[in-house]
């Protein structure tokens, strides 16, 4: 079952989700080995992500992010490094960030 | 702290965030609203209304206006209603204004305990009396 952070709701600390997730709150911490990640626009994040498969940003992002597909949205503010096969950038998006491509991305956190 | 409350309700929103089962938390939880967890977490939660689900696991101190634990909590709760559902597992201390209800079937150790909320309204109105003569004066 998929996870859903509302605005109104903020989380100090890791999460480890085997699902997807999407956060519209404000998290300070890590999240691990998710599916997907799905950062809405109210959503802030400041801790490094890590998805298998495929994470999405529309808010805010102050640390890295690893996943196979990466996908920045028009009004996203990004801080960090990017690992990811395919990168999507938004027009409009506020970024500083150092992005590396990798054939495969590894998951060396495993729980 | 009851004009703050009633600002927070202004912009309130709706449905509820919810933890799902193969989340695993650890750390703090502060949500103005409502928050359902399926998952487990491990630290303290603070909410408006909670709801720990069968499959959910909660270990911590929980202090929320409503909590309906209907899974496994262990630690302290401190809430003005508390429901406790048929298949829950709880251990640890129970402080509660208003309402406590356990149902037939519930597994609990602990203790259980009715606190008085007239305290933090005397308080208050203290306060204000001493606010509006100081105005005056």
């Amino acid at each position: 079952m998929p996870s859903v952070i509302l605005r109104d709701t903020k989380l100090q600390g890791n999460i480890t989700q085997r699902d997807s997730i999407t956060i519209d709150g404000e998290l300070i911490g890590d999240i691990n080995k998710a599916e997907e990640i799905i950062v809405s626009e109210n959503g802030k994040i400041k801790g490094n992500i890590l998805a298998d498969r495929n994470i999405e940003v529309l808010g805010q992002v102050v640390g890295d992010l690893t996943s196979d597909r990466i996908h920045l949205g028009s009004n996203s503010k990004i801080k960090g490094k990017l690992f990811h096969k395919s990168l999507v950038v938004d027009e409009g998006a506020q970024l500083e960030i150092s992005a590396s491509t990798k054939n495969k991305v590894n998951n060396n956190k495993k729980i | 702290m009851f004009f703050k409350s009633n600002k927070k309700s202004d912009n309130q929103i709706e449905g509820f965030s919810h933890l799902g089962e193969s989340l695993r938390f650890e750390g703090e939880i502060d949500c103005k609203g409502e928050i359902e967890i399926a998952g487990r977490v491990k630290g303290n939660i603070k909410a408006k209304k909670l709801k720990i689900l069968e499959t959910g696991s909660v270990n911590g101190v929980i202090n929320a206006e409503e909590v309906e634990i209907l899974g496994y909590m262990n630690g302290n709760v401190e809430s003005v209603n508390i429901h406790i559902g048929a298949k829950a597992c709880v251990r640890g201390q129970f402080s509660f204004e208003n309402n406590l209800s356990i149902l037939d079937g519930a597994d609990i150790s602990g203790r259980v305990r009715k606190a008085k909320k007239e305290n933090i309204k005397k308080a208050d109105t203290d306060k204000i009396k001493y606010l509006e003569h100081s105005k005056a004066s």
